[in-house]
């Protein structure tokens, strides 16, 4: 594991770079801040950014776009968590491609789900456009953008930009379309046409600056409404404004660990586990099929390693139960092996149970599957998997999935995977996931394609899913919302519950369960 | 002696009060409704509201009403104003000092100089003895009011008249003398003691070297650059003078000593307690005050000369609240926070939320360091300004510890015009910056988290922005370590230097003192920054109105905000003002022309 470890800190420290080292020097010399810098000075000293989707992008278009061009995630601003959106302009221009475009728009999602306001650094040439056809037309593509943040400020979650370099064609209602606008004068640029497509169009010869920087934007077009000297003061006028906020309505505001004293009353500071994290590392088997306790994984992330465990005779597949982490309430679901109907029924009650009481729900994904064979399947455990299904579908509860081993075929779903919106979803770097193992797929289709014992046919199955059952396949997608040392898992949970506490939590109600 | 009342303030009546509380003497203040409240006040088992410090009739009424059975005047205000001593001597009580007889001989230069010669004192020479450069000055002066230093004879008559006019002026009598100009000199002084019963003993001298305009900075005891026989003679000489005049009491004899010849001339004698007493109770071992209280009890001495002994060298620094980097102008203001050290004799009267005006003397208090040997004492002193902190206005122990640092005072070569000649740099903030950044950061909750990553350095936003990053231990360029830190004080070690800090972090603003200099640092306001002020240089009119006026021609220079017209519309006269440096380019107004909106009136360019 620890190998594994060190295998994503090494990719992280690779992305966090940016784009090349003449390009990092080139943006630098104009004065501006790299995107990640911004980020921090945007940000309040000392505060926890929960950056998604390092990796986005990673292995994809020649691996030549780290983190998507963008950078995303969530942060404190005057003790406010917010959702931050960065171009980074060093990457390809900070243009759009289409994973670019779904990491925007995923970043988008977590504000709205969790009533976070947005901050839009906004340093682009807008879309790529040797990719239009993924980029432009589609419902999630980069209209999208500008939908959401109509949409978003309609429900009172404010949307604030900050023009800190090109804000091009579709770029342009970015910040058109924000709440509050700050521009940074002799850098950012506002138009719908650039000053070659204005030659071409009308032949009018007109400079970037004459035809939307910031002093016409400031002073004349009204397009922004703050105008600032450089990237630093465009950062401080950013964050006066989120400090002019009223607070957001949501539950209990806070986002992050103990460290950071809440304007509440204080609680006593959560108990670390008592089981030393550091030894997730050790637990967690490198093989896969390894079976282990999960219960030693959970005894290394909840607090004082303090788990009231739900139905522990009962269903022994699925562990169950309520604990806290980092001083927040939690309900926990995570496999121990196959899934049973016992194990499906459990975790459904399970469920119900924390919907009636509003606990939020963590996932701890490492499942094969719902076993199978003629006794199962003829006990009826497809439609007790699918009281499972139900069950996670229709929750109300803010839900989190880690998946910190396998995730194959159903077990997928009634673990909460992408498909059931849990308000995120990490992966450990030891994770798998795909329809069903490697191994599996090259039976079946060997056996369907009647050549069974031919090697030459099963291999490139078994690679191909070798391939795309990697965690880093998986998040260079945006199948997750990143992958995560073990260590972090704590943190970054607790993080998450902070934020989900910040939308209000409707009743329940659910689909048929079929009895 | 049962009940004495302080005719003083401040630092000297606290010093007072010690002693005599030690002896079993009940204390009295006195205080002006300035000071109701005062340290000195507070200190007290008693006190009494005077309209001024300088009201005789007022003082010794308060005495009187309080119950004191004794008077001490401190230094300054009454000290040494012989009406003074024979009011409170006539009103029955006693005064801890000399007669006032010997205060009105001695308080006269002409008059001192007559005695000091009978007593076999060597003078200045004066009159056609003395060679040129010359000193002209007021019989009845000090404090440098009606001197004058003329370098060739031409110019005598000219500053002489000067002179005189001062004089007239600032004494109301003007007698002049014209004596020998010692330009290169350093102040020596013998402290004397003398009782009701014949003897007088000298307690040493002291070098006050260390001036600026006859006010001076520092003082050490013994003098460290004068031989042995002249240290005979100036001892000698004191006693010489003060036996000559029938002197009792605690007193000081000056001398200037010529380093060019290394003559020694007597120059007056001051009838009170120095402010710099203090060094030399720190190589004497003896209280001052104490003997003072006995002497004016009527009481022996009860000591030879032999038992006085001088070990060891003290150094004192006088801490004024002044701006020693801004023209050494007064500073007043609140003291939010006050550290005084620890690791040295303190005598102060200065505490934290209290108000400091300009309306009484700016000397807060002064330190007062000992050691085996000058060097010792000297490392001392730095070590004890480094741990002296005063913010809510500035003082000048900054640049108490860059002199007394600096090679010219470790190498004694400090005359007392040294100061006249020389400025000190002005301390560079960048180590306080660090400090303030690094504590700031040290405050700052959070551990800037990063998922699978080094935490984010704080960022700290003073006047500049300084990255820290507190797993590493940097601060900006530099390593950084936290030995201690509590209320308000940090010491650190920066780069293998251990500092002290007080500090003061309030939101955006970070007060720092630093070896010893006050330093405030402001993170830039988001709005207070000029992109939002200055446009493209086009001034435009806002509104459809008339030019009342143009003030400005195209070539003309501006500077920002400078009025280049005014607009009247809508019953409102709108200036139209530079928006920044520059040359105005060009001039659309014309004065009671009409102009529609948005027509251009001024252009200016920028300066490039």
């Amino acid at each position: 594991m620890q190998e594994l470890v060190d295998d994503l800190r090494n990719r992280l420290e690779g992305v966090r770079r940016g784009g090349s080292e003449s390009a990092r020097a080139k943006h630098e010399g104009r004065g501006k801040m790299l995107a990640r810098d911004r980020v921090d000075a945007l940000l309040d000293p000392g505060s926890p950014f929960l950056e998604l989707n390092a990796l986005a992008a990673s292995g994809l278009y020649d691996d030549a776009v780290p983190s998507a061009g963008i950078v995303t995630g969530i942060g404190e601003i005057h003790g406010r968590a917010c959702v931050v959106v960065a171009n980074d302009a060093t990457v390809k221009g900070g243009t759009y491609y289409p994973m670019t475009v779904k990491k925007h728009l995923r970043a988008q999602e977590v504000a709205q789900d969790n009533r976070l306001p947005c901050v839009y650094l906004v340093d682009s040439g807008g879309a790529f456009l040797p990719m239009q056809d993924e980029v432009f037309p589609d419902r999630e593509h980069f209209g999208r953008i500008f939908y959401n943040q109509a949409t978003m400020s309609g429900l009172g979650i404010p949307q604030i930009a900050a023009v800190m370099g090109s804000c091009t064609a579709g770029g342009a209602y970015v910040p058109a379309m924000s709440d509050e606008t700050v521009i940074v004068k002799d850098e950012g640029t506002i138009f719908l046409g650039g000053p070659p497509l204005v030659k071409a169009a009308t032949g009018e010869v007109v400079t970037a600056e004459e035809l939307g920087g910031g002093d016409v934007h400031a002073r004349r077009s009204g397009v922004v409404d703050h105008l600032a000297d450089d990237d630093a003061h465009a950062l401080r006028i950013v964050r006066s404004i989120v400090a002019t906020l009223p607070p957001s309505g949501g539950l209990s505001g806070g986002f992050d660990a103990p460290a950071r004293p809440s304007r509440a009353a204080q609680p006593p500071p959560p108990q670390p586990p008592r089981a030393d994290p550091a030894g997730l590392y050790d637990v967690v088997p490198t093989d896969p099929r390894t079976p282990y306790d999960v219960r030693e994984v959970i005894a290394r992330i909840v607090d004082d390693s303090a788990f009231h465990e739900f139905k522990k005779l009962y269903g022994e597949t699925l562990v169950t139960g309520f604990a806290k982490v980092m001083g927040h309430d939690v309900g926990i679901v995570a496999n121990n092996g196959i899934l049973f109907s016992e194990s499906a029924l459990k975790g459904a009650h399970f469920i119900e149970l924390c919907n009636q009481r509003k606990v939020p729900l963590l996932f701890l994904q490492n499942i094969s599957g719902f076993m199978v064979g003629r006794e199962y399947e003829n006990g009826g455990i497809a439609k007790d998997g699918a009281k499972l299904v139900t069950a996670v579908a229709c929750s109300v509860v803010p839900k989190l999935t880690v998946v910190i081993g396998g995730s194959y075929g159903a077990g997928n779903y009634g673990m909460c995977g992408r498909a059931y919106s849990p308000r995120f979803l990490w992966m450990w770097p030891n994770a798998r996931i795909s329809v069903m193992g490697g191994e599996q797929a090259a039976s079946v289709l060997a056996t369907v394609a009647g050549r069974e014992d031919d090697e030459a046919f099963k291999a490139p199955i078994r690679e191909q899913y070798e391939t795309q059952g990697s965690p880093y396949y998986s998040t260079a997608r945006l199948w997750d919302d990143g992958v995560i040392d073990p260590l972090e898992t704590r943190r970054v949970v607790g993080m998450a519950l902070a934020v989900t506490a910040n939308a209000p939590v409707p009743a329940p109600s659910y689909g048929i369960f079929r009895m | 002696m049962k009940t004495l009342l302080i005719a003083n303030r401040g630092e000297i009546a606290l010093r007072v009060m010690r002693t005599a509380r030690r002896l079993g003497i009940r204390t009295v203040a006195i205080h002006t409704d300035l000071d109701a409240t005062a340290p000195h006040v507070l200190a007290a088992d008693g006190s009494a509201r005077v309209p001024s410090y300088l009201d005789i009739d007022a003082v010794v009424d308060a005495a009187r009403r309080t119950g004191a059975d004794a008077v001490h005047p401190g230094y300054g205000f009454l000290s040494e104003r012989a009406a003074f001593a024979r009011a409170v001597t006539e009103a029955g009580l006693v005064f801890v000092g000399p007669s006032a007889e010997v205060m009105d001989a001695m308080g006269r230069k002409d008059a001192a100089r007559e005695i000091a010669e009978r007593a076999g004192v060597p003078v200045v020479p004066r009159g056609e003895d003395a060679a040129y450069p010359v000193l002209v000055k007021a019989a009845a002066g000090g404090g440098g009011k009606g001197m004058r230093v003329v370098e060739d004879p031409v110019d005598l008559e000219e500053a002489m008249a000067a002179a005189r006019r001062e004089a007239a002026a600032a004494f109301g009598d003007d007698t002049l003398l014209l004596e020998k100009f010692v330009e290169r000199g350093r102040h020596i002084e013998v402290q004397v003691m003398a009782d009701a019963h014949g003897t007088v003993l000298h307690l040493f001298e002291r070098d006050c070297s260390t001036q600026r305009r006859h006010q001076k900075v520092l003082e050490e005891a013994p003098a460290p650059t004068i031989s042995a026989a002249v240290r005979e003679l100036v001892l000698g000489s004191a006693v010489a003078l003060a036996r000559e005049v029938g002197y009792v009491n605690a007193g000081t004899v000056e001398f200037l000593l010529d380093t060019d010849t290394d003559e020694a001339y007597f120059l007056e004698m001051n009838t009170r307690l120095q402010v710099e007493h203090p060094v030399t109770e720190m190589v004497t071992g003896l209280d001052l005050v104490e003997l003072q209280l006995h002497v004016a009890d009527g009481e022996p001495l009860g000591l030879t000369q032999d038992d006085v002994r001088c070990e060891g060298h003290a150094i004192e620094a006088r801490v004024y609240a002044e701006d020693a980097y801004g023209g050494f102008l007064p500073q007043a203001g609140t003291a939010e926070l006050v550290r005084w050290p620890t690791n040295a004799r303190v005598d102060a009267a200065l505490e934290q939320g209290q108000v400091v005006s300009t309306a009484y003397d700016p000397m807060l208090g002064k330190i007062t360091a000992h050691g085996p040997d000058r060097e010792a004492a000297r490392r001392a002193l730095v070590a004890a300004l480094d741990e002296t902190g005063v913010i809510g206005f500035t003082t000048n122990v900054g640049f108490l510890r860059a002199l007394v640092a600096g090679e010219e005072f470790r190498e004694a070569s400090i005359d007392t015009a040294w100061l006249d000649r020389h400025e000190l740099a002005p301390p560079d903030p960048a180590l306080a910056r660090t400090v303030a950044a690094w504590t700031s950061a040290l405050l700052t909750p959070g551990d800037g988290f990063r998922l699978g990553g080094p935490p984010a350095s704080v960022r700290v936003e003073l006047d500049e922005t300084l990255l820290v990053d507190r797993e590493r231990g940097r601060a900006g360029e530099c390593s950084v370590t936290t030995l201690s830190a509590a209320d308000h004080v940090v010491r650190l070690e920066v780069d293998d230097e251990r500092v002290w800090g007080l500090l003061n972090v309030q939101g955006t603003r970070a007060d720092v003192v630093v070896h010893g200099q006050w330093h405030r640092f402001e993170a830039p306001d988001a709005f207070g920054d000029a992109a939002a002020a200055a446009g493209d240089g086009t001034i435009t009119a806002a509104m459809p109105g008339t030019v009342l006026s143009v003030s400005v021609a195209a070539g003309d220079r501006v500077v920002e905000g400078q009025t280049l017209g005014v607009l009247e519309a809508m019953k409102m006269e709108l200036a139209l003002k530079a928006p920044f440096d520059g040359t105005v380019a060009d001039v659309g107004a014309q004065q009671g022309q009409q102009v529609a909106l948005g027509a251009t009136l001024f252009e200016v360019e920028p300066d490039a």
